[in-house]
């Protein structure tokens, strides 16, 4: 197999995998809200901001991390509490939550380029750098891909167990098939719908630490379109499907990393946005999702 | 409050303040320095651009988080065109308002077939692939160095038909551009097809049960939206002369969402206040201008909690959706409700065999019925029977897995909602569904939707024609509120009145869309003896017209005075069929509402 080829694939299914990993935090709102962080790309680029500059000062590398994820953690839910829930009791159908949730990751990303310059800054190597490389096959593998790889698929797995095999994951299965019944059951909705947006944003701040490493450069306005690429997934997948995540992430990955190989580096993102627009005129319900019944 | 709000009301819709308002902003233009005219022009374009927006989003109720993605198309359109290929403005922005207005269009059918966040995010991918595109289509836009020198005021490059045109006469020009916006914008909103769009962002069901198609609906006001926002960006182009990727990516789209939306979505004066705001904020304040991002942020994500109608909904009335010319010219005019007649005489609807099953429940089991003109049948059965589910079969909401629905002979099985509403089909709902935040009158005058048949554009230049034909349809409006007792509250909003006012709207409007079937879903339910008198008559008058009814209700009395005949379903099937002492006997309708053993005692 041709070298270049080979480490296009690579390169794709790794961050197709980060993109995965995105949609299912998009996919767990989806869930217990049936609404989504516009404003989730900020919290992947500020949280792969924080990391640089806590370990800046000096901060071993993997609390810088941690921290940063308890930031991002703490501003999901704040998230949740005064944008998604007031808008979504206000009653103004998917207007208000789009846009609030949109100005508030604006406001973050302003925020950013106010206290750390809106300049790219080089992301630290957390575990090896990119020169790092195996063997495989005759076929040189960069170790930073590879590691990118197994945490994204093992957070994935992860995930997956908690929401199939947990209380927890079962209720949110009974709040995403009916919310009012739910409650009456006994589940604490409030708490759970808190819970899926403080994971998601979790889910969203490991993304960008994942891909901050592999680009080895974060800026302000680094997750706006990730956070469409992590949607492109979903859809492609379907919205709400783990599996068809999965299946979109790599997808997507895979298709752009192609394309800005063979075609254009600058085509990379243009051409998944392209395939968002014709999977949802053509398919919205995705690959693995079945079309939704409405009753009159 | 109130008062003050209509009292400015009053003086921004008068049409003298508005000439005098142009005249003396025309008249005091050459006062101003070239750096203020130009920023006055920016505060033109804006207003624009954010009408393009309050078109898509404030009336037709679509999101979209690209626009920016038009107007760069309109500026890059009549740039490329006037500067490449040196043709006169003349020519330059019309093209590229019919290139925005083409491209609003042809992204209505993706668009259309999503909704909500999907559209946020397909619009969102919409103003991306522009941005991408620009970026990368070195040849014909520039790339990332830009389109440098286009023709324009800044660069005192400006000649239109050979005329030079310094930054004094553009803003004069745009100025004059803007007011005939705004006029054509508000003649839009209070005609035929504002009333149609703010009618589809209510509810696409209610809008195509009175014949209103919500896919060409909105394919309409994307290709609008998209001419307007063209229109501002070519604009743009021959005010500033440097056209470059960035200024047309996302911070474009997010900043007239935020205009229009401070504004107020639906107010056109409230639009131009904020877009006033918004222009002149960041170049008169320092602080601002640094802060500018992050103040968007913050006014997105608490404006629509904080103040849900913008600024528009603070200073002025709500808008109003019927030209008050139209107005005083039907109340000149009389017409009779029987003028309502059917004009066809004859013709049956009739239903075979409808199955319709959702998964493996079967709704609605091989039911027949035949609705003849001049006759009431009663559709009745206990709740779950599959009574509604018939409605939405019949008006064309859901396919049948069985049967065939034919009228007058012609077969309208698994027609869209809005076609059987147009073949003389129409329906009301169990639930009302009217637009809330319409009059009464506007509500009724909805139901004449296609019975206005001038074209858009007369619509939309308000055209002797179009407001005549307005003012005939709201005479027969008036009369229909008579019939139904709503004159005293016609101009009242219809969120403000009571369930059964609204229940009584709900029917006239469906009068109003000239049925020949109509069909009424739980009409009389939660009214008062006197308001279930009133439509009593309501539904006799409509038989004398000659139009077949079937009344869909569980209070007997109410029923047995007006029937013809009754259908009885349960559990999907029918169990009876006659008139409505036979029912009262029949053992398996006692059955059916009783249980068994009351059959047998």
């Amino acid at each position: 197999m041709d070298d270049f080829f080979f480490s296009l694939l690579l390169a794709g299914i790794s961050v197709g995998a980060v993109y995965a990993l995105i949609a299912l935090g998009l996919n767990l709102t989806f869930w217990t809200t049936k609404t989504l962080n516009f404003g989730q790309g900020s919290l992947m680029m500020l949280c792969a901001m924080l990391t640089v500059f806590i370990s800046s000062q000096g901060v071993a590398i993997t609390l810088a991390v941690v921290g940063s994820l308890a930031v991002v953690a703490a501003l999901g839910m704040f998230i949740e509490r005064w944008t998604v829930r007031p808008s979504l009791q206000s009653s103004g159908g998917s207007m208000g939550w789009v846009v609030s949730t949109l100005g508030f990751g604006i406001f973050l990303q302003g925020m950013a380029a106010k206290c750390f310059g809106s300049q790219a800054v080089a992301f630290p190597d957390v575990v090896f750098n990119a020169q790092d490389f195996v063997t495989l096959f005759g076929q040189y593998i960069s170790l930073q891909y590879l590691v990118v790889l197994a945490v994204a698929v093992a957070l994935i797995l992860a995930f997956e167990l908690f929401i199939r095999r947990t209380v927890w994951g079962q209720a949110v299965h009974a709040v995403s098939l009916d919310p009012e019944l739910a409650l009456v059951q006994g589940i604490p909705v409030r708490r759970l719908i808190l819970g899926s947006f403080m994971l998601s944003s979790i889910l969203a701040g490991v993304a960008g630490v994942l891909i901050a490493q592999i680009g080895g450069t974060v800026d302000p306005a680094f997750g706006f379109d990730l956070v469409l690429l992590g949607f492109v997934a979903a859809v492609l997948g379907g919205m709400g499907s783990s599996l068809g995540a999965l299946a979109g992430g790599l997808l997507v990955g895979v298709i752009s990393k192609l394309v800005g190989g063979y075609v254009s580096t600058a085509a990379e993102h243009g051409i998944a946005f392209a395939l968002l627009m014709l999977a949802l005129a053509v398919r919205p319900q995705g690959l693995f999702g079945r079309p939704e019944v409405s009753k009159a | 409050m109130n008062a003050l709000r209509s009292r400015l009301s009053a003086v921004v819709a008068d049409w003298r303040v508005q000439v005098a308002l142009v005249l003396a902003l025309l008249l005091a233009a050459p006062l101003l320095s070239p750096g203020t005219l130009q920023i006055a022009s920016f505060v033109l374009v804006a207003a624009i651009f954010a009408q393009s927006i309050n078109l898509l989003t404030g009336l037709a109720g679509q999101i979209s988080l690209g626009h920016a993605g038009f107007f760069g198309i309109g500026a890059y359109c009549t740039g490329i065109l006037v500067k490449t290929h040196e043709l006169d403005v003349t020519l330059g922005v019309p093209a590229a308002v019919l290139l925005a207005g083409l491209t609003g269009w042809l992204l209505s059918f993706p668009a259309n077939r999503v909704r909500d966040v999907y559209l946020a995010m397909m619009t969102l991918g919409f103003g991306m692939v522009f941005f991408e595109v620009v970026r990368e289509w070195n040849e014909l836009t520039g790339g990332t160095m830009g389109l440098p020198g286009v023709p324009s005021a800044a660069l005192r490059t400006l000649t239109i038909l050979g005329v030079k045109v310094d930054g004094l006469r553009y803003f004069q020009l745009v100025l004059l551009v803007t007011a005939g916006v705004i006029l054509l914008v508000r003649n839009l909103t209070q005609s035929r097809i504002g009333r149609a769009f703010y009618a589809i962002q209510v509810s696409e069901v209610a809008a195509g049960s009175i014949g209103i198609p919500a896919g060409r609906t909105k394919q309409l006001a994307y290709a609008l939206s998209g001419a307007l926002a063209g229109l501002a960006g070519a604009l743009y182009a021959h005010l500033v002369g440097y056209l470059g990727p960035e200024s047309f990516a996302l911070p474009r789209s997010i900043e007239v969402l935020v205009i229009a939306i401070v504004g107020g979505l639906g107010s056109i004066a409230g639009q131009v206040l904020s877009a006033v705001l918004f222009t002149f904020l960041p170049e008169r304040l320092q602080v601002f201008a640094e802060w500018q991002f992050i103040a968007y942020g913050l006014i997105l994500t608490f404006s629509l909690l904080v103040l849900p109608r913008g600024i528009g909904g603070l200073l002025f009335d709500a808008p109003r959706f019927i030209k008050a010319r139209a107005l005083t010219r039907a109340a000149r005019l009389r017409a009779d409700a029987t003028a309502l007649r059917p004009d066809v005489g004859g013709t049956a609807l009739e239903a075979k065999g409808i199955t319709m099953r959702f998964g493996g429940l079967v709704a609605v089991d091989d039911v027949s019925l035949r609705l003849e003109p001049g006759r009431i049948t009663a559709l009745i059965g206990p709740n779950g029977s599959g009574k509604s589910t018939f409605v939405n079969v019949v008006t064309g909401i859901y396919r049948p897995a069985a049967g065939q629905v034919s009228f007058g002979g012609r077969d309208i099985t698994g027609l869209p909602d809005h076609q059987v509403a147009t073949a003389g089909v129409v329906r009301t709902f169990q639930d009302p569904r009217l637009v809330p935040h319409f009059t009464v009158r506007e509500n009724l005058l909805l139901g004449a939707h296609r019975q206005l048949r001038h074209s858009g554009l007369a619509a939309t230049l308000a055209l002797p024609g179009a407001i005549a034909e307005e003012a005939a349809q709201l005479a027969l409006v008036e009369a229909v509120l008579a019939l139904s007792d709503l004159t005293e509250v016609a101009d009242r909003p219809i969120d403000t009145l009571p369930y059964g006012t609204r229940r009584m709207a709900e029917v006239g409007r469906a009068l109003l869309a000239r049925p020949r079937v109509i069909l009424l879903d739980e009409p009389a339910a939660g009214l008062s003896e006197t308001e279930m008198d009133r439509l009593a008559q309501l539904i006799r008058d409509m038989r004398a017209m000659g139009i077949a009814i079937l009344l869909i209700d569980h209070h007997m009395d109410f029923l047995a005075e007006l029937v013809d005949e009754v259908v009885v379903l349960d559990s999907g099937r029918m169990i009876y069929h006659g008139d409505i002492v036979g029912m009262r006997s029949d053992a398996q309708v006692i059955a059916a509402y009783l249980g068994d053993e009351a059959a047998h005692a």
